[in-house]
């Protein structure tokens, strides 16, 4: 910048408080959602003749009152995280990615097998080749989605649905057929070798490095759509298609890259499960992390910011879930209830604000 | 004045916390074309909304022939007789001329749809006030002009004794305002009122009795026609007209004849800056819509294209903004062959591209002023830093965007979809602008804007030419294109139609061209 401005910047002053009312917007429908939500539970608790504030007492401490239970949350958060950066990241093209179990499932495959083959390469060489290869996996099996979308105008959301049916085939091939373990008496991979394992942190039960990939993650992602010209083309095309493309942004080949990236993210989630959790692949491990991401994703409205924090709070309500059963005998469902219940009123609060604001 | 028509009192409307008429008196006579004159965002049509019940007024009052009327639906504006033609149509596209103005209105029986006698009274009517339709045209198949007399033959059918009309000149032809202007006299002959809504000063002063000029929602004076000149009334919409090229500006907002005026805005060169040949687009359906197209714009030069809309104007734009592919022909800028290459190296190569529909084309509307200004320009080295995108600096070239350009927001965080329509034409012009265009692309710049705003886009203008940048100006106002450009294009069915040197246009002769009807000149 050469010459300074002529005249100050406009009303600063004006643009304080203004943006302390924006935020408001932001955050108070957010919280009342939740709120809501509990208040719904907690009756819905009260007609199964059960305590509504033991229950919520259990789901909500369980995860900070011993060490169990935070590695445990944490462990649950990782997973969801990438799953909700999985859906999120395509749909800030406009794009929905319904595939994240898959791509996860795959990712989960491509580290299960780099794991076993090369089992006997030391840690440094194999880990982030099991890493690496869950990653490629994942956006491999998005890329398919993406390349039937971008060339022959396949709907997205068809394709990452289906490819989900087939990628429960072919693991269920893999750890029955491929590198089955007869004596787990559960479709399951052997394991992998050690030198395939996240290392753990702290005493027992350890905390899995994963967590760290985690956070450089968040950072890195956070990066690259606040930052980078991909990733502001992306956010672009998400928010206006025409004029991204009346501003020379290739918007289907960019939709395509935001399907890979996240196929990429899901695959990487399903990898640091086997190397972090598991430590080997076996059916059923994409849990419910689909249908959790894009509760998260969801909630975020766009906010890349947001996510980690909306993914931290349904990984304590996912853990305290289990014991909220011991405790006070109420469902694990439940849980489950009040995470729609919030998805529900904040759907909500999005047209009471509109109509609010307009008066 | 005494038994008047209509009598609106202290008319107040609010959206929020913005004032939109602010205590609004409007009298108009029996007998008497009342022209409510005003720039955008005056607060003309708001005020009409009233009347005829669209808008809810927060105070004030309204009396028809002296007495109290209570309006608060369209319906209830109908029944009180009063009528009014927007500026967009509300006509089923399938139905005949007749079955539109009938439709709502009680017709014989649940059974029995006999449209013999409501044809005959429709003919009675247009033949009256010479609004000539046939009752069993298909509406669809009708150009522009008579569908606006079909809307107005609706209200005339419902008993309408005061007429509103929006902006109702905006597309057509010199010949058919002149008919438009001569029904509306024939209808104050038969005892009606209308009320015109218009920004135009020259059709006030030459069809109105009386007009109220209003501005920023209040009332500013209200004049017989024959205690009034153009100047006198530009002064009163638009405030001080001595800044330099305002006559051209005054022109170009219809309150002088754009055709007398000498000046220029531009600043034409003599190198040749685009060069187009044999251009053929297709729209999104496969249909040629502009077909082979001619054009050699140079440096600092303004060509417009003056067309009745949907004659190709959108394609012929985007082509030559590189958004649309070309399916024939050659565009060159500066000496470089353009066709084949991608949207970002055409805005690379310095051409710029007003698209007309703001809001579909140009902003990101939940992004902020800043994040718009670098849209586009992601990535030039210009915004990065070590290959991130810089939003520093970014932020501090909006800051200065908005002062230099006007923009009147919280600051550069402001989202662009909170703007005023003028404000998000500052911000589109400030991307434009930064770029240094060699072809600057124009589509009904000032379309939607207030005269603050429009002056401001014809200042650019000539900000751009005198720096060599080639205009071109695609524009259903003709007032806009015969007063600024250098050479007039009319573009019909996709092809020239016609071309004038700035000074020796004729509007008539455009219009017959825009229609199709003029002789053959390229």
């Amino acid at each position: 910048m050469t010459a300074p401005p002529a005249t100050p910047p406009a009303a600063p002053e004006a643009a304080g408080p203004r943006r302390v009312a924006d935020a408001l917007w932001l955050v108070v429908p957010s919280v009342l959602s939740v709120v809501a939500a509990f208040a719904v539970g907690g009756l819905i608790i009260l007609a199964l003749g059960q305590d509504p504030v033991a229950a919520f007492e259990s789901v909500l401490t369980t995860s900070f009152n011993t060490r169990f239970g935070t590695v445990e949350t944490l462990h649950k958060w990782v997973p969801v995280l990438l799953c909700a950066y999985a859906f999120a990241i395509p749909l800030a093209t406009g794009k929905f990615n319904i595939g994240a179990e898959g791509q996860l499932l795959v990712g989960a495959t491509g580290g299960v097998a780099i794991g076993i083959l090369w089992s006997d390469l030391p840690m440094l060489v194999l880990l982030p080749c099991v890493l690496v290869a869950g990653a490629l996996a994942g956006a491999v099996w998005s890329g398919i989605a993406a390349v039937l979308m971008v060339k022959f105008n396949v709907n997205e959301i068809l394709s990452t649905v289906v490819l989900n049916f087939i990628s429960f085939q072919l693991i269920d091939y893999v750890a029955s057929h491929v590198w089955p373990d007869r004596g787990a008496g559960h479709p399951a991979t052997v394991r992998v070798g050690e030198g395939a394992l996240l290392p753990g942190i702290g005493q027992a039960p350890p905390l899995h490095s994963g967590v760290i990939i985690t956070l450089v993650l968040v950072v890195a992602i956070a990066i690259f759509m606040r930052r980078t010209s991909t990733g502001f083309e992306m956010r672009a095309v998400g928010a206006n298609l025409r004029a991204a493309q009346v501003h020379g942004i290739r918007t289907s080949r960019l939709a395509g890259a935001g399907l890979v990236v996240g196929g990429a993210v899901a695959g990487l989630a399903g990898a640091i499960e086997v190397a972090g959790v598991h430590g080997k692949m076996l059916e059923g491990m994409q849990s419910n992390f689909l249908i959790l991401g894009i509760i998260v994703g969801l909630m975020s409205r766009g906010s890349m910011i947001a996510i980690p924090f909306i993914a931290f709070g349904i990984a304590v309500l996912e853990v305290g879930a289990g014991s909220m059963q011991r405790t006070a005998q109420v469902p694990v469902e439940m849980v489950l209830i009040i995470e729609a219940l919030i998805l529900l009123f904040l759907l909500l609060s999005d047209i009471a604000r509109a109509k609010l604001r307009r008066n | 004045m005494e038994n008047p028509r209509l009598e609106m009192r202290g008319i107040v409307k609010t959206f929020g916390p913005v004032t939109a008429l602010d205590a609004v008196d409007l009298v108009v006579g029996r007998n008497e074309v009342h022209g409510l004159l005003g720039g955008n965002g005056a607060g003309k049509t708001t005020l009409m909304n009233v009347l005829y019940g669209l808008y809810r007024p927060n105070a004030g009052e309204v009396l028809l022939d002296g007495q109290p009327v209570s309006i608060g639906s369209p319906k209830d504006a109908i029944a009180a007789g009063v009528g009014m033609v927007h500026q967009t149509f509300l006509q089923v596209d399938n139905y005949t001329v007749t079955e539109n103005i009938v439709l709502g209105t009680d017709v014989p029986g649940p059974l029995r749809l006999d449209l013999t006698e409501a044809r005959e009274r429709i003919r009675e009517l247009s033949e009256r006030f010479g609004l000539t339709v046939d009752p069993d045209a298909v509406v669809e198949e009708l150009p522009v002009g008579v569908r606006q007399r079909v809307e107005i033959l609706k209200a005339l059918y419902r008993g309408a004794k005061v007429l509103i009309l929006d902006e109702p000149t905006t597309n057509l032809t010199p010949q058919e305002v002149d008919d438009l202007f001569g029904s509306m006299r024939a209808m104050v002959d038969d005892g009606m009122s209308v009320v015109l809504i218009t920004h135009k000063i020259r059709e006030t002063l030459s069809v109105c009795d009386r007009m109220t000029v209003m501005r920023d929602g209040r009332r500013v004076e209200t004049l017989e026609r024959s205690d009034t000149d153009a100047e006198h009334l530009a002064e009163k919409m638009v405030g001080s007209t001595t800044d330099p090229g305002a006559v051209v500006e005054a022109a170009a907002l219809g309150a002088v004849d754009a055709e007398a005026v000498e000046e220029t805005l531009s600043s034409v060169g003599t190198t040749i800056a685009v060069a187009v040949r044999d251009l053929v687009v297709v729209n999104d359906q496969g249909h040629e819509l502009i077909r082979g197209f001619d054009l050699e714009l140079r440096e600092g030069e303004i060509v417009g294209i003056a067309g009745v809309a949907g004659n190709g104007q959108v394609e012929l734009a985007e082509a030559l903004a590189g958004v649309r592919p070309l399916r024939a022909g050659s565009v060159e800028v500066s000496g470089r062959a353009m066709g084949g290459l991608a949207t970002s190296s055409w805005l690379e190569h310095g051409v710029a591209y007003v698209p007309e529909d703001r809001h579909r084309d140009g902003i990101l509307p939940t992004a902020s002023i800043t994040e718009n200004l670098v849209l586009g320009s992601q990535r030039s080295p210009k915004v990065r830093r070590f290959g991130l995108i810089d939003w520093g600096a970014a932020k501090q070239r909006a800051v200065d965007a908005i002062a230099e350009f006007s923009v009147r927001a919280n600051g550069p965080g402001t989202l662009v979809g909170d703007l005023s329509g003028g404000n998000i034409q500052r911000v589109i012009l400030a991307r434009a602008f930064a770029r240094r265009p060699r072809l600057l692309i124009l589509h009904n710049p000032t379309r939607g804007l207030d005269i603050g705003s429009t002056r401001f886009v014809y200042q650019q203008v000539r900000t751009a030419t005198a720096a060599g940048c080639a205009v071109l100006l695609i524009s259903e106002d003709l007032d806009e294109v015969i007063a600024l450009s250098d050479r007039v294009i009319a573009l019909y069915q996709g092809s020239r139609a016609g071309e004038w040197p700035h000074g020796s246009v004729d509007a008539y002769e455009v219009g017959r061209s825009m229609t199709g009807l003029g002789e053959a000149r390229v």
